[in-house]
């Protein structure tokens, strides 16, 4: 059961940091990014075409993690600006089709260029034993990374001035812009920095299981979940809803199967919205 | 140190307010006066940059800043408390404050001169801005205002909201700011309150300069008596 | 009776098709899918852009629709007329209770996308599960309807025509209903719609169970005539992404609008199928340059710009009277 629970909270750590880049771009901008998971999925790509070129794989996915986060910038000055300039429910919808638009090319040109690559990076070692659970390697590494990253992230929003003012944009941006905030340098700074954190969960995930070309669409779909039942905009909310999905992901597949599991994962995003709309953490309007 | 000239500023392409001119020297204290939608909220963001004049010109400290954006216009300077306050609710007091000096991180100096001349809020340093009662968060606004070491402090209704014997304690602060040299520019519909404590200034009707003039004499003005101070 | 004339005109362009298509059974099958998907984008319509409620779940409640039909006619053995019957109630009684759990816990625009689109998975997911009853990945043959009309492409074709201009009809008949004032307030201004009396909430509700109902009959319809359905035929991939697309470019909440959107894309498809592998590209790049450009769809572009070219011609009229 601990060895499950403890699994759960390193899948649930992933999910927290793939959620987490989709909320701070919403709360900033009202974009929800549909071409999250893709970018993710470009992201591991990279690594994937770093290695291929002879690289290390250290090297690789610094690589790699450096080119989706100029991706993510470059998106945000060109493609979203439209976007920005507009208000409430046209916003919103706007956002979602320009990104749905952005997610169909990634998806066709890795489905075109790359259709059977897939990023696979496997850790040597024998598995090490942490509070009487036998850990292979390569998810150890996995959970160190995403533990690391999440800790610098909580870091970063609580105890850094840019941090803070990244958090003040989401709360309320005129007051934002009058303490002398440019709200539009912090979106592209944040949509570059979730482009990055959604490579490299697309990369840690690879040293337990291949991510395909693909997976895009998963990945984008388990963010929305994530993001939604946090509640959108909450940074905090985001790891909290990651690891209760990623407990209740591997108990009920360790208890009732792989089949059921999606469903009652759903169920429980879905109960989550329906008890509080806003999400688990996040402030009602 | 601030000089407006013959600006109009509005919503989309609906000018409200029409070529005001108006100018503050450093050390001053001015009022704005005038009633409810004379147009003083929408100059005073015209002023800071968060609406785009379409006609006319801002200086501050002698350089154009026109149509630049608010933050450019609040880095230089020009701090602006706006009437909704527009604090960071899910922040903390001093969260809310040190924001005050970004990106820079807050003047340990500042911060204490602030909480002397609030003292109520440094008891609650740690509570969450968006917890607290009206007049607590026009302290936190003005106090995030001072933090960044203006040169010119703007007020939209200080006073808003507030119960009358709050609205007296909130200018006696302010009433401290002017005696320690801060520059003043602030809108008011609580007239009397504004024109004890500033040296000149501006009626403001449907969006135009009506009078300018010392307070002494708005004070005496029978017209501003009648309309503002409610004495006939 | 006028305002039933674009949907005739509609009709009779749609009615030709296949005069120059019917010498191949290929290019008939992509016609009727066109068709399939402008049924799925008048039902979206009613409900999202008459209503805004976001129904991330089309290709689902066809799902149900198509389903319930193949499983009640093939294994229990209803008659056909009676499993459409009950496919639609299926997935009307099941899109009424989003809309109901919607409208109870005033869930916004995003949220009601949330929520059904966990639905869309979860049925994905149900299909590939329950494989004694859906054959699961490898899909389910449909016996009933084989050797009927439903099954030449061109009665097939007309089959589907038929139930596009009911739908039409269905839309066009709420549009100048009481109802349809009301959908129309809502439209324009939720509050302002409430203040005037409008029982919102109810006209949500009506609103889901009425289009879900259209997207199950549809559904239903389907595995008749294709003979074979399979969890990507409803998938949220195949079905919902598409619809969306297709009624937002043609222009919510209007009449024609998703007729238009749904035939432009089903000739951008057959167009496409060249380009093979880079088609989902060149979708993607059009979907951008569209909501780029358009930012109300394509109907109400060409209404202004009708307007437009209308008024300038009446201008110069008016001017030489002078």
């Amino acid at each position: 059961m601990t060895a499950v629970v403890l699994d759960g909270i390193v899948l649930g750590l992933q999910f927290g940091l793939l959620g987490v880049g989709l909320t701070l771009v919403y709360g900033l901008g009202g974009v929800l990014n549909l071409a999250h998971g893709q970018l993710a999925v470009l992201g591991a790509i990279a690594v994937w075409l770093a290695i291929g070129t002879g690289l290390p794989v250290l090297p690789a996915v610094v690589v790699g993690l450096a080119a989706i986060g100029l991706l993510g910038f470059l998106l945000d000055t060109t493609l979203m600006r439209p976007v920005y300039a507009r208000r409430g429910d046209e916003r919103v919808l706007l956002g979602l089709l320009l990104t749905l638009g952005v997610a169909f090319i990634i998806d066709g040109l890795l489905n075109w260029r790359y259709p059977i690559a897939s990023l696979n990076i496997s850790i040597g070692g024998d598995p090490i034993s942490i509070l009487g659970v036998r850990m292979r390697t390569g998810s150890l590494l996995a959970s160190t990374i995403a533990i690391a990253a999440a800790g610098l992230l909580l870091l970063f929003f609580r105890g850094t001035t840019l941090g803070r003012g990244v958090r003040s944009v989401i709360q309320d941006e005129e007051g934002a812009r009058l303490v002398g905030i440019n709200p539009a340098s912090v979106r592209n700074l944040i949509f570059a920095l979730s482009a990055v954190l959604a490579g490299l969960v697309a990369v840690t995930r690879s040293m337990t299981s291949p991510v395909s070309a693909s997976a895009g669409i998963d990945f984008t779909i388990l963010a929305l979940i994530v993001a939604v039942v946090g509640g959108l905009g909450s940074i905090l909310g985001a790891f909290v809803a990651g690891i209760l999905l990623g407990i209740v992901n591997t108990v009920s597949s360790f208890y009732i199967g792989q089949y059921i599991t999606t469903i009652v994962l759903l169920a429980a995003a879905a109960l989550t919205i329906l008890l509080r709309p806003s999400g688990l953490l996040g402030r009602r309007k | 140190m601030l000089e407006v000239e013959e600006l109009s500023v509005g919503y989309l392409g609906d000018d409200v307010v029409h070529g005001v001119t108006l100018t503050v020297a450093p050390g001053e204290a001015v009022a704005v006066i005038g009633s409810n939608g004379a147009g003083k909220t929408t100059l005073f963001r015209g002023i800071c940059g968060l609406l785009t004049a379409s006609h006319g010109r801002v200086t501050f400290d002698g350089e154009d800043v026109s149509g630049q954006p608010a933050h450019k216009i609040s880095r230089r300077g020009l701090a602006f408390v706006p009437a909704e306050r527009h604090l960071f609710p899910g922040m903390t007091v001093k969260e809310n404050l040190a924001l005050g000096a970004y990106p820079g991180r807050p003047d340990p100096a500042t911060m204490d001169f602030v909480l002397s001349l609030f003292p109520q809020l440094a008891d609650r340093l740690s509570q969450h801005a968006g917890t607290m009662s009206g007049g607590e968060q026009q302290m936190v606004a003005v106090g995030r205002a001072l933090v960044s070491r203006p040169r010119l402090l703007l007020l939209d209704e200080p006073t808003t909201g507030l119960a009358p014997k709050l609205a007296k304690a909130a200018y006696e602060a302010l009433a401290t700011l002017r005696s320690e040299g801060l520059t003043l520019l602030l809108a008011e519909q609580q007239v009397p309150l504004a024109l004890d404590l500033t040296d000149r200034g501006y009626v403001l009707e449907n969006g135009r300069v009506q009078l300018e003039s010392s307070s002494e004499e708005l004070r005496r003005n029978p017209e501003v008596r009648r309309a503002y101070l409610g004495i006939t | 009776m006028r305002s039933l004339v674009p949907i005739a005109l509609t009709a009779a362009a749609l009615a030709l098709v296949p005069l120059w298509l019917s010498d191949s059974d290929f290019r008939m099958g992509l016609a009727l899918e066109g068709l399939l998907f402008t049924a799925y984008a008048i039902a979206f319509n009613l409900i999202f852009g008459s209503t805004k409620q976001l129904f991330l779940c089309v290709g689902a409640l066809a799902g149900v629709g198509g389903y319930t039909a193949a499983i009640l006619a093939d294994r229990v053995g209803l008659p056909m007329l009676l499993a459409l019957v009950l496919a639609a109630g299926a997935a009307a009684v099941t899109g009424g209770l989003f809309s109901w759990v919607a409208v109870r816990r005033s869930l916004d625009v995003i949220f009601t996308g949330i929520i059904t689109l966990t639905f869309s998975l979860a049925f994905q997911n149900l299909i590939l599960g329950q494989r004694n009853l859906t054959g699961g990945e490898t899909g389910l043959l449909v016996d009933t309807g084989a050797g009927t009309i439903l099954r030449e492409p061109v009665p097939a074709y007309y089959v589907f025509l038929g139930i596009v201009v009911t739908y039409l009809v269905v839309f066009r008949l709420l549009q100048r209903s009481h109802v349809g004032w009301a959908f129309r307030a809502l439209r324009d201004d939720e509050v302002a719609a409430e203040l005037a009396g409008v029982n919102v909430p109810r006209y949500r509700i009506y609103a889901g169970l009425v289009g879900s109902g259209m997207l199950g009959l549809a559904g239903a319809f389907f595995a008749f005539t294709e003979g074979f359905i399979s969890a990507s035929t409803f998938s949220f991939g195949h079905v919902d992404i598409r619809v969306l697309v297709m009624v937002v470019f043609g222009g919510l909440g209007t009449l024609l609008g998703p007729v238009l959107g749904a035939t432009v894309f089903s000739v951008i498809d057959e167009v496409l199928i060249g380009v093979g592998q880079l088609r989902q590209v060149v979708y993607g790049l059009v979907v951008i340059a569209f909501f780029v450009g358009f930012k109300h769809g394509l109907v109400p572009a060409i209404e202004t710009l009708v307007r437009t070219i209308a008024g300038r011609m009446g201008a110069r009229i008016g001017t030489k009277g002078d």
